[in-house]
């Protein structure tokens, strides 16, 4: 079963899934770091903004705008923010200062993304006097670009425009050069700090990476951020049986694979797991389970390519006998897909497969279990 | 008014790890380490640094960076460092020769306070610190004399005393023995063994076009203003003469020769001394890989 439609040879389709796959994850790598919604989206606009100021060469403002966009996906898994045990303050501090790298590597895995991407990402958070991190380079061993990504990052975590103007002028020779300071200082002059959105250079991208390759290795690494290794793939492999015995159409089924991939991403920016909080069929974790769907669904809402698996997202918290959120949807209401997502997502954490029985009737609907049961059985 | 180079010597110590980390390399020697802070990247992540350089105040930051698993600089210790301390006679006069060339009266008065200083503190240690953040300072003081408008006056005690207080945060253990070295590439290469040797060999006569910022610091830790890199050098920077390009193209090779025994070389250059380097390595070594992610940063990796 293929996970998207044929683009039928239309690269600007084709293309523009990538693009949608790339802009998922690069919101839900901004929420694994702590940044507000569309930090990204600002960040690689002010960068490409300031990129402008600077003359600085088209295919470079083209990279900048990807490494604005894919800035902190190097946070998915670090240690620094996935969920685990607790670091020391000093061995998370050391986590963070790896996290440019790893987000460069994953560009660099992106083989459609422009070559100097990966360079952008990886020396984003270096400081102009040699104190920053990964690498501690200094001075024009820092790309110009990495240096204005540094700068748009800046400002765009500041509350108020005014006084990150000040502090990068106070700045000035030590985090950023003083000729990267100014030009922060005109564009910041001529456009009064509006940072005007810039769409997705879409024509920059190469149609090297499938697109649904892409997303399993992103659902595997939000799997591994979230401490349950390998989870999608179980679950999508038991939900696709299910499916198949329960009969759904081969639209549903892709729009149900699409969200064993993503449903993961809801609870990225969480400290514990919903595995680790509740038990799958207790009653008490419905608010937790409701709000991590709720997360996941938004995440995807956005993105034409994977929004038609958010209502499957969203509703996997719902209760067959109405008693779920958030909306408390029954019976039919629910939609299959999302019925057999929830039952697979119970089912592959319970430790005695066959306690899925019990929720029969209630939490979920009785055909669903029997189906899941019946695959997993296969399965194994 | 001096010049600052634009162009930097870039080693990525995280590209490098991931290279070493594909050959399975878990101690790797440097020879031409310059400033170590490369090193301690690949110390920070497990693996076993052996530097050299012939610059003393790279090794001595060496000290404090990679050999140092523990020891840091306490508040009123950098304030010991930083300010004339009462009762304390001091070379006041020792750089006036850069005064109103590079520096105001009162920076190089600071400076030859931080010279005494320095030396007076209780490991080596905590001296490699204090010269890494004093050197900071330098540099800062160095470029506001290009950007005077854009950078801002700052005290030089408090400059000094942010950026010592800064390098606590480098000092790591990694439960390996991690080394450094006052000698050149020969020396350094004779007294330690690794998986890896990384060799980044400065250009023929690169001596000439040093940055300010890295010669002024080993005069100011000499304590001679009028030292100049070739004092250091010599021809004795790849262990042998090579101001001629014969004869830099021996030396290079008698250190691969000598290198016989690690299992993986890395020699990171440019796309400009590709076609000067690659043949020598070729001719050391049978299987070259080139990693070359950037004009600026090439990588080629010669095993066995």
């Amino acid at each position: 079963m293929t996970l998207f439609q044929d683009t039928g040879g239309d690269p600007r389709a084709a293309r523009a899934r990538l693009a949608d796959v790339l802009s998922w994850y690069g919101a839900v790598s901004d929420a694994a770091m702590g940044n507000q919604p569309g930090t990204a989206v600002r960040k690689a606009s002010l960068a490409v903004a300031l990129a402008e100021v600077a003359q600085v060469a088209q295919n470079e403002r083209t990279a900048l705008y990807f490494a604005g966009f894919l800035h902190a996906t190097g946070a998915i898994g670090s240690a620094a923010y996935r969920k685990g045990e607790p670091l020391t303050d000093r061995n998370a501090r050391m986590a963070v200062w790896d996290v440019p790298a790893r987000g460069a590597r994953f560009c660099a895995s992106v083989t459609s993304l422009p070559v100097e991407t990966i360079d952008f990402v990886r020396w984003q958070s270096e400081c102009w006097d040699g104190t920053g991190f990964p690498d501690q380079l200094r001075w024009y061993g820092i790309p110009q670009s990495a240096q204005l990504l540094a700068l748009a990052d800046f400002f765009v975590r500041a509350d108020d425009p005014e006084e990150a103007l000040n502090a990068i002028g106070l700045q000035s020779g030590r985090a950023f050069g003083p000729d990267h300071a100014r030009t922060f200082t005109i564009w910041f002059h001529h456009n009064a700090g509006e940072v005007t959105e810039v769409a997705m250079p879409l024509e920059a991208l190469a149609d090297t990476t499938p697109p649904h390759a892409l997303l399993d290795a992103m659902a595997d690494a939000i799997d591994h951020h979230n401490g349950v290794n390998g989870r999608w793939r179980r679950i999508a492999a038991i939900a696709d049986g299910a499916a198949r015995a329960l009969e759904l159409d081969d639209e549903s089924r892709a729009q149900l694979a699409l969200a064993c991939r993503l449903f993961g991403a809801g609870e990225i920016g969480k400290d514990i797991g919903e595995d680790e909080q509740f038990d799958p069929l207790a009653r008490l974790g419905i608010d937790v389970r409701a709000a991590n769907a709720a997360a996941a669904a938004e995440f995807a809402q956005p993105h034409a390519t994977l929004a038609s698996a958010a209502p499957i997202v969203a509703m996997r918290s719902e209760w067959f006998d109405g008693t779920g959120k958030p909306k408390g949807l029954r019976g039919k209401a629910i939609l299959p897909a999302a019925s057999i997502l929830a039952a697979t997502i119970a089912y592959a954490r319970l430790d005695r497969g066959e306690r899925l029985e019990d929720a029969a009737g209630t939490q979920f609907d009785p055909k669903v279990v029997r189906a899941v049961m019946e695959t997993a059985k296969a399965h194994a | 008014m001096i010049e600052l180079h634009e162009r930097t010597r870039r080693i990525s110590p995280s590209r490098l790890h991931e290279i070493l980390m594909e050959y399975e390399c878990t101690s790797v020697v440097d020879p031409f380490m310059g400033l170590p802070t490369h090193l301690n990247y690949l110390k920070r992540h497990g693996i076993a640094v052996h530097g050299g350089d012939l610059l003393e105040w790279f090794v001595r930051v060496g000290e404090g960076l990679v050999v140092n698993d523990m020891t840091y600089l306490r508040d009123n210790e950098v304030a010991e460092i930083v300010e004339m301390l009462p009762g304390r006679i001091y070379s006041l006069d020792m750089f006036k020769a850069w005064e109103g060339v590079f520096f105001s009266e009162e920076q190089c008065v600071y400076l030859g306070v931080w010279h005494d200083n320095v030396r007076n503190l209780r490991s080596d240690q905590q001296t490699g610190l204090a010269i890494l953040g004093l050197w900071r300072a330098f540099c800062y003081w160095l470029q506001k004399t290009q950007s005077p408008d854009e950078m801002q006056d700052i005290p030089p005690s408090e400059l000094a005393w942010t950026y010592i207080r800064q390098t606590e945060q480098w000092v790591t253990p990694n439960m390996r023995r991690n080394t450094v070295r006052h000698g050149d590439v020969l020396a350094t290469m004779g007294a330690q063994s690794g998986d890896a040797l990384f060799l980044a060999p400065p250009a023929r006569n690169s001596f000439r076009s040093a940055d300010a910022r890295i010669w002024m610091w080993e005069a100011w830790w000499q304590g001679n203003p009028y030292f100049t890199i070739e004092h250091a050098y010599r021809d004795s920077l790849l262990g042998a003469r090579a101001a001629d390009t014969p004869s830099y193209a021996r030396a290079i090779a008698s250190i691969l020769s000598t290198a016989e025994n690690y299992p993986v070389v890395v020699m990171q250059t440019t796309e400009q001394r590709m076609p000067e380097l690659e043949p020598i390595l070729r001719n050391a070594r049978p299987n070259v890989r080139i990693i070359a992610p950037h004009p600026y940063e090439i990588y080629l990796v010669a095993t066995k």
